[in-house]
């Protein structure tokens, strides 16, 4: 596997004794030509956006970007966050979106990848269909759940009524109480797809074997899921359910277009908040100092996200 | 299996009972999960073909009693405004996903195939910095990238969309690719070198065509990616010709909110693009996703 840069790999055995770090660099100077196109793009995007928003989180901006005219306040920006009660609050709908979503889309997926395992007619056709909310725009989504929960016309109320359970059609998405798990509804409709993706490539990999040995051995499905199925599946999950997690905690479209997060920040979460700030208020220093919490937060995550991911990478270098 | 069933008859019914119990919960399971997925897609269809008044009628009809497409003829037609519209919003979608799934391919190759064959000092580090991209999420970038993009005169340019999607599509397309080619055999690559091919010639003719499913895959990927994605649309443009569907749709019915029918004629309408590109190509595409994070 690693023996394919053949020159540079020639020279170095010949020459065992000189082997410094700025030496190897310079040995694989080639490579790096095809990755630069690639890292270019990503620091102009990435590195420059970073520097400023930390550098601005310390300053008190006037409205309309004037930026020259603001104003060094050190960390006044964080101080106003971590006091205010609307952080606190958007802070709790974070974690119950991020968790509530990340939990059901996964098990609902999971449960679908296991169901959809074995051959049946029409499996192909069912999988299709399964998959297709996962594609389609948040925003045309949105719009149809948004139509699905309207409180006059909308069908779930009807529904409800027809049966007897409601006396009127119940208003799901401007009521404080209802809003958020109507959304979480909207987005694990959206997500659930991509575990079911992810699992059943997973299944595929278990050894058919193995289940059988189990089989004779008198295990019962249960135990041979338990025992055999979901050990293999360990590395997958971990995989899918991170970056489920990350995606749910950075989603914006759903929440923004189906309430704004209203009524009274009953649906913001951290990121429909950081854009209300920045581009409703104006407020681009508290937004920055916001999003470098944020980023704080991420990377905490992304240590692990990152470990999984080596996990696996160290894996495939064995294999 | 035979001499198992030989030996131990009733175990054997036994088990397949349990079995058959497994089995049936896993169908009304997945009949569940069809009403959860379908039910909404069949309701947004139903309602686009109602007219304003079917729409609003309570209880709502299942399916409309006089179906009529007045709906999508609005939308299509470019004599009126409404249609004039909607076709430019379409045209800019179509424009900027084009454009930013050709230019996703053309970095994303050279940069997936080094980080599987090369093994350079710095090669990890690189890796996970552009895998850890996706973490973040747009709202980070939008201030600074905003203030960019005026700076350099971008605002209000599709270019300044390209540039942006190409960086949040370009992690996953890397991670995508490098999953193809790590699962290709070097030892192709070396026959060929030492049957006198260059390592450019040995790409093109030996790894180029083997990665072919995965380069489709990318595309797909980064064209849907480009196709849906709102927040920097929302942010970056504010005149109206320059519009892309997600945003535009959104400008256009925030004004007229009680037609639904037209909105959700246009959402359908938004979707079947990616929806017929997905449904043709999934094999590539599932496979794609899932050989990075499951290796067999």
């Amino acid at each position: 596997m690693t023996i394919v840069t053949g020159k540079a790999e020639a020279r170095r055995r010949l020459q065992p004794g000189r082997s410094g770090a700025l030496r190897k660099i310079w040995e694989h100077r080639a490579d790096y030509g095809y990755v630069l196109p690639a890292i270019a793009v990503m620091l102009i995007v990435i590195a420059y956006p970073i520097y400023y928003t930390v550098e601005l989180s310390f300053f008190k901006t006037p409205p309309g970007l004037q930026l020259r005219d603001k104003i060094f306040i050190g960390f006044d920006n964080y101080a106003a966050i971590l006091t205010s009660e609307v952080f606190w609050k958007v802070t709790l709908n974070t974690l119950i979106w991020t968790i509530g979503s990340t939990f059901f889309s996964f098990v609902l997926g999971f449960a679908a990848a296991l169901a959809l395992h074995r051959d049946f007619v029409g499996r192909g056709v069912l999988r299709a269909i399964l998959i297709i909310p996962w594609v389609i725009s948040a925003v045309a989504a949105s719009y149809i759940w948004k139509w699905i929960y309207h409180s006059d016309f909308g069908i779930i109320g009807a529904v409800l009524v027809g049966l007897g359970l409601a006396d009127r059609p119940p208003n799901f998405i401007d009521n404080v109480s209802t809003v958020l798990p109507s959304l979480i509804v909207v987005n694990i409709w959206r997500e659930f797809p991509f575990a079911m993706i992810m699992m059943m490539a997973g299944l595929q990999t278990v050894p058919d074997q193995l289940l059988r040995a189990a089989e004779v051995d008198g295990a019962n499905a249960w135990q041979r899921f338990w025992h055999v199925t979901f050990p293999h599946l360990r590395n997958v999950s971990t995989v899918t359910i991170l970056l489920l997690a990350v995606a749910n905690f950075n989603s914006f479209i759903i929440p923004w277009i189906m309430t704004g997060g209203g009524p009274s920040n009953a649906s913001h979460i951290w990121i429909t908040h950081i854009y209300e700030l920045a581009f409703g208020r104006q407020r681009w220093g508290v937004a920055s100092a916001y999003s470098v919490l944020l980023f704080l937060m991420l990377m905490t995550l992304g240590y692990f996200y990152v470990r999984a991911l080596a996990g696996n990478e160290r894996k495939e270098g064995s294999a | 299996m035979s001499t198992l069933a030989e030996t131990a008859p009733r175990g054997r019914t036994r088990r397949r009972m349990r079995i058959d119990g497994w089995r049936w919960s896993g169908r009304i399971f997945l009949v569940f999960m069809l009403l959860y997925t379908a039910l909404p897609m069949i309701w947004m269809l139903s309602t686009s073909i109602k007219s304003g008044f079917a729409a609003t009628q309570f209880p709502p009809q299942w399916w409309p009693d006089e179906p009529t497409l007045a709906s999508y003829q609005k939308l299509l037609d470019p004599q009126n405004s409404v249609g004039q519209d909607f076709l430019r919003f379409f045209w800019n979608s179509l424009f900027v996903s084009t454009v930013t799934t050709i230019l996703s391919v053309i970095v994303a190759v050279p940069a997936a195939y080094a980080f599987s064959r090369f093994r350079f000092p710095g090669r990890n580090f690189l890796f996970f910095t552009v895998l850890l991209r996706n973490m973040f999420p747009a709202v980070i970038f939008l201030v600074p990238l905003f203030i960019l993009m005026r700076a350099i005169g971008l605002v209000n340019t599709h270019g300044s969309l390209v540039l942006t999607y190409l960086t949040f599509g370009l992690p996953l397309a890397i991670w995508l690719l490098k999953g193809f080619y790590d699962n290709i055999p070097v030892q192709l690559e070396q026959a060929a070198r030492i049957d006198g091919a260059t390592r450019f010639q040995a790409f093109i003719l030996i790894v180029m065509p083997l990665s072919t499913p995965g380069i489709i895959a990318t595309a797909i990927y980064s064209f849907i990616g480009a196709w849906n994605e709102y927040i920097y649309a929302y942010t970056f443009l504010s005149k109206n010709e320059q519009l892309t569907l997600p945003v535009g749709i959104q400008r256009f019915f925030s004004e007229n909110t009680t037609d639904f029918p037209g909105l959700m004629a246009a959402s359908f309408m938004m979707s079947v693009p990616v929806v017929v590109l997905f449904l043709v190509l999934q094999r590539y595409f599932v496979r794609a996703l899932t050989e990075g994070a499951v290796k067999h």
